[in-house]
């Protein structure tokens, strides 16, 4: 090995050190400290308290119902959500990539939910269907008088819209990168044999788009795991739709039980691991430097 | 390609649901801010009396009693700060893995998208912990570190994306052509590299801006409480009043400037986004 | 010990990282009156400045009182005090607690007893219930500053007579029809109001939710009796259709649009007075409504202690400055500027507290005197919200058969006493 190639090696580790610690330094420390946590009895509220307990906490979430509901819950709201997001994302995406007029128009407007706080969306939904001060109850065929966070499956719907709406532009510019990829001599030649625009979509745009879909889903899919935002300022958990990252936040900072709550925060780490795994291994999902 | 009357039609009307869906709660918002107390419940669309008695109430009181200007310091400075100290953390490595050959480059670029995978929430118990332990609890450092760490994989996918775009065989022609190493660099390779680490400090500064979670877990005080956290702790004009119309004429202001922003800067964006493939 | 030294080697590595980044606030000595830090959840009529300043002045310079506004949301409001306090910070000084964390505060270590003439300035002529909620095991850990309580309000032109239970007020609702005010207005969010509103049923029907710390009371007979009519009341047709996310802020805005019925704190009367005089003319004011007739109701308490933090570096000041915010002449600025019910009983008959009250001091006096307190335990958060998961919505308990109910209330308060399993 030649001088020149060691001190490449040397220049290349030391340029990334500083951010490979700073990346670790938050993930990798503390989901270790999340598991010894995990282990002991932790109660900050009862300072005296304390002391090893196994795997205590994890029997204690895992038997309980609050685990199941929410964790289906976070499931459904990522499944709906993402699936709405995938279907409107390629429509918003073929629509801007055969525009007639007015391209820069759509990217425009497509961007402003990218740059608006989740927060500030998630108030500016509720308001609009909370029955005192919304206008949604206001619009023909709508129950002046619908409660819309007051039932659970309403108040998901909701919750999946404000999702959608705020996602979907990064979902739809993602596909858009993935479609421009495509030859357009595919689809002349396509359209000479004699290819209905259904059987162009489904022959060519979608098996070439393959690898854009899967990374576009696999990073939607885990984003949405994590919702949090949303639902803490629409129902904050009231009518069982509560997240599982809302249901870790109750346990850790509002009960101050860090035992119990590290031991949610490691499963829900444990789930986003299985999903990943299950988008690369099972459905050839590559890393999007392998797709460029 | 010609467009028959019927297509241009059809694609006038995607174009309009397409802006609706996108402008309703902005505009919803913008409506609300300006509502008076008196007709903020009537439901209607478009307020029928204009007042910008939200906007004064926030700044009522100066610094000191404001419930936003210092929420506001807070979220811009750490926004800032974070950005800073990410671009250039991010460009060290962008540079390494996109010009250098070393052995670990896939393993960094592998590690950085298992980040950016990385439930928050996992880490927010024992952050807490160690933030109490070490002081760092409602502090600025308290939250930039953890953005730091998240907006990393972001910044580092954008910017190896663009540096390997980079002819860097200029810099040697420079040299050349003889200018200095350092000459070569500032005059040649910078200006090259600037658009990207434009684009991906956007891209992270927006990261920093919207979060919530941290926010919220990490803080506890105006010493250190964001905007977002701040909106969800407004309050009314008695204890037990929804402060709707001061929430949402606070919505508009973080929102705004940002949309702005967006628009100016939006081929970069779309550049960004897509180039990394990393989400934002 | 081990686990804070690789803490602490984290951080030194995290701090190279933020290196000049790193901008603390941080104000210097520098003689004068020492600063005390006062925790407290703003009060919009700027009384809690009024006072702060009085004080401070009043002190001849010994201290100053700085403000730290806490959010009006009273989960909030602590959430962000018990971090505070867990991380064992000592830039508090003063605490204004919400009358249920004494207990948990209390025992944790965070805030200090108070004793002998201290203790007997600051409990003179306050409520006996109010006491209660300001003492763990016997001892006082908190000044009562202010206190509060529900009314039952009704609109007279709609109501003839006032209902005395709540099963009375359902059907009278029910009568009215929902054309014409036939509504009841409550706080039945899954929420801290739901709750204070399950609590005060419990306890007006002649039982409590806990009888210790860590003892679960709720007798099987008059608990399935309150459960009863809060299923009743739920499923009614007299039920807001917004119930299920109702607040102390919803019902306000459902009484001021027509509602004939709502109970709720005494800021509701100043509130319908400026959004909607015609209803406030109209307004009555009655004692909480009951579960059965020959019982006296047991209403909801509400307020605030102070409390004095254990890691405070001026304990001494502290005491003095929360027996200063805490007299007499304070709680009436308080009263005068924010409506806040005093906590001590020989203040209703000045003429602030009845013009704060114009027509029902007495009524908010006597609720006060026999109000029923939510339940006194360390694990007070967890119980709250075994409650909450247990009965809510309130739609779920069939008025016919509160059995189910019961159990899942009983398993699940239990479970929140002893801090187990998720909440």
């Amino acid at each position: 090995m030649s001088d020149r190639v060691k001190s490449e090696r040397r220049l290349g580790w030391l340029l990334c050190a500083p951010a490979a610690i700073a990346m670790l330094a938050v993930t990798a420390y503390p989901i270790g400290y999340a598991i010894v946590l995990s282990l002991q009895q932790v109660d900050l509220r009862f300072p005296d308290e304390g002391g090893w307990v196994g795997l205590q906490n994890y029997g204690a979430v895992l038997s309980s119902g609050l685990w199941w509901t929410d964790l289906f819950n976070t499931v459904f709201l990522s499944v709906i959500s993402v699936s709405i997001e995938l279907c409107l994302g390629m429509a918003i995406a073929l629509v801007m990539h055969r525009a007639i007029f007015g391209r820069g128009l759509v990217r425009t407007s497509v961007l402003i939910p990218y740059g608006i706080v989740t927060v500030v969306a998630a108030f500016s939904w509720q308001f609009a269907f909370a029955p005192d001060t919304g206008f949604v109850n206001h619009l023909p065929f709508i129950a002046d008088d619908k409660d819309w966070f007051g039932e659970r499956f309403s108040a998901f719907s909701v919750i999946i819209m404000a999702e959608v709406w705020k996602t979907t532009p990064f979902m739809a510019l993602l596909l858009l990168a993935g479609l421009t990829t495509i030859d357009d001599g595919l689809y002349d030649a396509a359209k000479v044999d004699g290819a209905s625009a259904w059987q162009r979509f489904t022959r060519i745009t979608l098996p070439l788009m393959k690898p854009a879909i899967l990374v576009a889903l696999l990073f939607r899919t885990l984003d949405a795991f994590r919702i949090f935002d949303t639902i803490f300022i629409m129902t904050n958990g009231a009518q069982d739709t509560q997240s599982v990252s809302i249901l870790g936040y109750q346990q850790l900072i509002s009960r101050l039980n860090l035992g119990l709550g590290s031991a949610v925060s490691v499963l829900i780490f444990i789930c986003v691991l299985v999903i990943a795994v299950f988008f690369v291994r099972v459905l050839g999902a590559r890393q999007p430097e392998g797709s460029r | 390609m010609e467009h028959t009357a019927r297509e241009k039609a059809l694609w006038t009307i995607c174009l309009t649901l397409v802006l609706i869906f996108a402008l309703i709660p902005v505009l919803w918002i913008i409506s609300l801010s300006f509502k008076t107390p008196a007709t903020i419940t009537d439901q209607s669309f478009i307020p029928t009396e204009f007042s910008f008695d939200n906007y004064k109430s926030l700044f009522e009181g100066g610094i000191s009693e404001s419930p936003f200007i210092k929420p506001l310091i807070n979220s811009l400075g750490i926004a800032l700060i974070t950005t800073f100290i990410s671009i250039i953390l991010a460009s060290f490595a962008a540079y390494a893995i996109a010009r250098l050959d070393f052995p670990g480059r896939s393993v960094m670029l592998a590690g950085a998208l298992a980040i950016a995978m990385f439930p928050p929430i996992s880490t927010v118990g024992p952050l807490f912990d160690m933030w109490r332990s070490l002081g760092l609890y409602d502090t600025w450092p308290g939250l930039i570190i953890p953005y730091l760490t998240f907006s990393l994989p972001l910044a580092i996918y954008t910017l190896v994306a663009f540096f390997r775009e980079i002819p860097w065989d200029l810099e040697k022609a420079a040299q050349v052509d003889g200018a200095t190493p350092f000459q070569a660099f500032t005059k040649v390779i910078v200006p090259l590299a600037a658009p990207g680490m434009f684009t991906a400090a956007i891209l992270v500064f927006i990261f920093a801006w919207n979060d919530f979670l941290f926010a919220i877990s990490l803080t506890s005080s105006d010493a250190s409480r964001t905007v977002p956290a701040a909106l969800a702790f407004f309050t009314g004009d008695s204890t037990f009043t929804q402060p709707t119309g001061s929430i949402a004429a606070a919505a508009v202001l973080v929102t705004v400037p940002i949309i702005i922003f967006v628009l100016l800067f939006q081929r970069r964006i779309v550049a960004g986004l897509t180039s990394g493939a990393v989400k934002g | 010990m081990e686990r804070r030294r690789r803490v602490r080697l984290i951080a030194l590595a995290c701090a190279g990282i933020i290196g000049a980044a790193a901008i603390v606030g941080c104000g210097g000595d520098e003689g004068g009156p020492v600063s005390l830090k006062w925790f407290i959840a703003i009060q919009p009529g700027g009384s809690i400045q009024k006072v702060a300043q009085t004080c401070s002045e009043e002190s001849g310079g010994k201290y100053d009182i700085d403000l730290e506004l806490l959010p009006t949301d009273a989960s909030q409001q602590r959430e962000q005090l018990v971090r505070r306090l867990g991380a064992e910070d000592s830039s508090i000084d003063l605490i204004g607690m919400d009358v249920v964390w004494t207990a948990e505060f209390a025992n944790a270590g965070w805030i200090r007893k108070w004793s002998g003439p201290d203790a007997k300035q600051v409990t003179k002529g306050v409520f006996k219930p109010v006491i209660e909620t300001a003492s763990y095991e016997g001892d006082l850990y908190g000044a009562p500053f202010n206190s509060n309580t529900q009314l039952l309000w009704y609109r007279k032109d709609l109501v003839p007579k006032p209902p005395k239970t709540w099963d009375e007020m359902v059907r009278m609702a029910e009568k009215l029809g929902p054309e014409d005010g036939g509504q009841i207005q409550l706080q039945s969010n899954k929420y801290e109001g739901f709750t204070v509103w399950a609590n005060a049923m419990i306890e007006s029907a002649g039982t409590q939710i806990l009888s210790g710390p860590e003892e679960v009371d709720l007798a099987q007979g008059p608990t399935e009796k309150a459960l009863a009519s809060m299923g009743l009341m739920a499923n009614s047709s007299a039920a807001a259709p917004n119930l299920t996310t109702s607040d102390e802020d919803t019902s306000r805005l459902g009484f001021e649009a027509g509602a004939a019925f709502m109970v709720n704190y005494t800021f509701a009367y100043g509130s319908a007075k400026e959004n909607a005089p015609d209803v406030a003319k109209n307004m009555g004011a009655a004692r909480y409504p009951g579960i059965e007739p020959n019982r006296e109701s047991k209403p909801p308490l509400g307020g605030f202690n102070l409390g004095i933090s254990s890691y405070s570096k001026h304990a001494d000041l502290a005491f003095d400055a929360a027996k200063c915010l805490t007299s007499e002449k304070q709680q009436l600025t308080v009263t005068k500027l924010d409506g806040l019910a005093p906590a001590r009983s020989g203040l209703y008959d000045t003429k602030i507290v009845k013009d704060a009250f114009p027509g029902f001091a007495d009524l908010v006096r006597e609720s006060i005197e026999t109000a029923g307190p939510r339940p006194v335990t360390p694990a007070y958060q967890d119980v709250s919200l075994a409650i909450q998961d247990a009965l809510h919505p309130p739609t779920k308990i069939d008025p016919d058969d509160p059995g189910p109910a019961y159990d899942e209330l009983k398993d699940k308060v239990e479970q929140g006493v002893k801090r187990e399993g998720l909440l």
